[in-house]
């Protein structure tokens, strides 16, 4: 099975690590998959202005840069590691309000998507991309003071355009994802190394970016694992 | 009075370590004399991630050497190392083999991890090596080098590598100052064995005379006892000025005080009474009894940071010797200094041993036995039940 985290973090947006690094740790420890996911924040709430600020987000001045490093590492990664990276970005809808946030896995981007547009716009656009859409921490995390509450909210509206939910992300278990029988996937929301150590999933297909979205899209042959160095 | 003893073990302190730094520069000042090259074995036992893992591996997979094989050897398939190892086996098939097994009885979890793989390799020279090694293509031709006919056990020099946390930082200053001297004031003044597990050169022959694995099975140091056991036996143990890279990375701070206080614990086991001159050989901690016996006065904290610079500048010169550069890290001597004092102190404590979440007790010459949370209180009432039943 393949060892893959669709949800990494690197210093484009809030994370500590480079790219390269961030690429060169999960190849040295065996993955096979992982996605490079950095903020797109929406900058017109105060907490997406001072994301801006201090550029703890990908914007659309800087996002072709971001892919091209992207696609260059994925490259690099294949031949060293045998390992796929896929570009991806975090579309942050951050509030003040928990019910008013939501956070969503665009997975295999290929054109910058605005965090400010509106949901149905930006899945619209996803879909259009051949993205995968991945709602992200959808359920209360333990000890966060502000969560992404919106798409659960929501589900009954949304949950047609999104394809795979996180039932768990680094340590927290969502298990109301499984009550509700939907597609799943297990993501280490990587921000710093020891976040390597976290859940993950493992996806019973073959390795290729087609078959591994396929795969989460059918929700056949996935599993999640806590993985521990 | 006192002060005067203190000042004198200062002044003892940092010649112990010059010593120290003097023996270094001697051992890397050795030359390689190349001469055959017959096929090796590595056996490298694998648990868990270590830091640059895929790396680490692959370049035992770029030697220049004309005839070898490397064994990865696990316990178990989900073992996250054995992703790697297999992808590692992937690239370099005709190189590579993994072997997993557990059976074996062992208490020291590496002898058990290995006993399988060296039955499986072929080759009459073998080599063990820790996984968290990284090395250069030169490496088995320059260690080889020095396995002569009288030769028991060939050994290499460490330097730790590429730390990116604060326990990382600290544990390559560690290895870096008083673990890389220490090891080559004990080879070149004193002409003790010293063998260091993470590379150990043998061939099958003399390795079995000793026992092989099994009379090292259940002692924690089994790197130590190998090279004493070779020494009885009248073969040289030589430790090779070829120096490898112990990678560390991302380490917690507790993986840092852990290691050094088993280590500690082993050093306890193994010196005896001889552990007590080990402080002498830190001078940050000798210095700073000053200001602790005599006040915080201008007079003693100056003495103490006029230490801690002196030790600074050996730290810095040894990391220009060995080719490992210190940068900002070496403002952390003086803190790593510091806490590794305290932990010379652990092993007069306790006996109880944390190695890769196995539990021991640590006896003499490190022979260790599983640890029982409540065997005291076992034995008290095993006791009493004796008494009152007759």
């Amino acid at each position: 099975m393949l060892l893959c985290d669709f949800h990494i973090h690197t210093k484009y947006s809030d994370g500590s690590m480079e790219l390269r690094k961030v690429v060169d740790l999960f190849g040295q420890a065996g993955f096979d998959v992982i996605a490079i996911t950095d903020h797109v924040v929406n900058g017109d709430s105060m907490i997406g202005k001072f994301a801006y600020k201090f550029r703890f987000t990908v914007t659309e001045k800087n996002f072709n840069e971001y892919i091209e490093n992207i696609r260059y590492e994925a490259k690099r990664a294949l031949e060293k590691y045998g390992m796929i990276v896929i570009p991806g970005v975090e579309i942050s809808k951050n509030y003040l309000s928990s019910e008013k946030s939501a956070h969503i896995l665009i997975i295999d981007i290929k054109d910058f998507i605005p965090a400010c547009a509106s949901y149905e716009t930006i899945f619209l656009e996803a879909k259009k991309q051949n993205a995968l859409v991945v709602a992200c921490h959808p359920h209360h995390i333990k000890g966060e003071i502000r969560n992404t509450l919106y798409l659960w909210k929501n589900r009954n509206k949304y949950g047609k355009y999104i394809d795979a939910w996180e039932i768990a992300n680094r340590d927290d278990v969502f298990n109301v994802v499984s009550l509700k029988k939907y597609p799943y996937i297990a993501n280490s929301d990587f921000h710093k190394a020891r976040h390597l150590y976290s859940w993950k999933t493992l996806l019973n297909c073959d390795k290729n970016v087609v078959s591994i979205k396929n795969c989460i899209k059918n929700n056949k042959g996935v599993a999640i694992t806590l993985f521990r160095g | 009075m006192i002060l005067w003893i203190v000042l004198c073990l200062v002044f003892l302190s940092l010649t112990v370590y010059f010593v120290q730094i003097l023996a270094l520069r001697r051992k890397l000042s050795e030359s390689y004399g190349l001469t055959n090259f017959p096929p090796i074995s590595i056996i490298k036992p694998l648990k868990g991630l270590d830091d640059n893992l895929f790396d680490n591996l692959e370049s035992f997979c770029k030697q220049d050497y004309p005839e070898y094989e490397v064994i990865f050897s696990l316990q178990d398939r989900n073992d996250p190392a054995y992703r790697v190892a297999e992808k590692v086996r992937n690239k370099y098939p005709e190189l590579v083999k993994i072997v997993i097994d557990s059976s074996y009885n062992a208490l020291n979890p590496k002898v058990k991890n290995m006993i399988s793989a060296y039955k499986e390799s072929k080759y009459d020279y073998f080599l063990i090596s820790d996984s968290n090694v990284y090395v250069e293509p030169d490496y088995l031709k320059k260690t080889v080098s020095s396995m002569t006919s009288d030769t028991g056990l060939v050994t290499n020099l460490i330097v730790g590598h590429g730390g990116k946390t604060l326990g990382a930082k600290l544990e390559n200053l560690q290895l870096n100052s008083f673990v890389i001297t220490s090891v080559c004031f004990l080879d070149k003044f004193l002409k003790m064995p010293c063998s260091i597990g993470k590379s150990m050169l043998m061939r099958k022959s003399d390795f079995e005379e000793i026992g092989g694995f099994n009379a090292v099975k259940d002692v924690l140091a089994e790197d130590y006892l190998i090279g004493k056991l070779m020494h009885q036996k009248g073969k040289r143990v030589v430790l090779c000025s070829y120096t490898i890279r112990n990678i560390n990375e991302y380490w917690s701070m507790n993986k840092f005080l852990n290691r050094h206080t088993r280590w500690a614990k082993i050093r306890w086991k193994i010196a005896g009474l001889k552990y007590f001159s080990e402080p002498l050989s830190n001078p940050v901690f000798v210095s700073s009894l000053i200001p602790v016996l005599e006040g915080f006065s201008k007079i003693s904290m100056t003495a103490f940071i006029l230490v801690v610079t002196i030790k600074i500048a050996f730290d810095l010169y040894i990391s220009r010797l060995i080719k490992s550069p210190i940068g900002l890290s070496g403002l952390l001597i003086p803190l790593k200094d510091l806490i590794t004092a305290i932990i010379w102190f652990v092993p007069l404590l306790s006996c109880k041993i944390n190695w890769r979440d196995n539990l021991y007790i640590i006896g003499k010459n490190t022979v260790i036995k599983p640890y029982e949370s409540n065997s005291s209180l076992k034995v008290v009432f095993n006791r009493l039940k004796t008494v009152i039943t007759g």
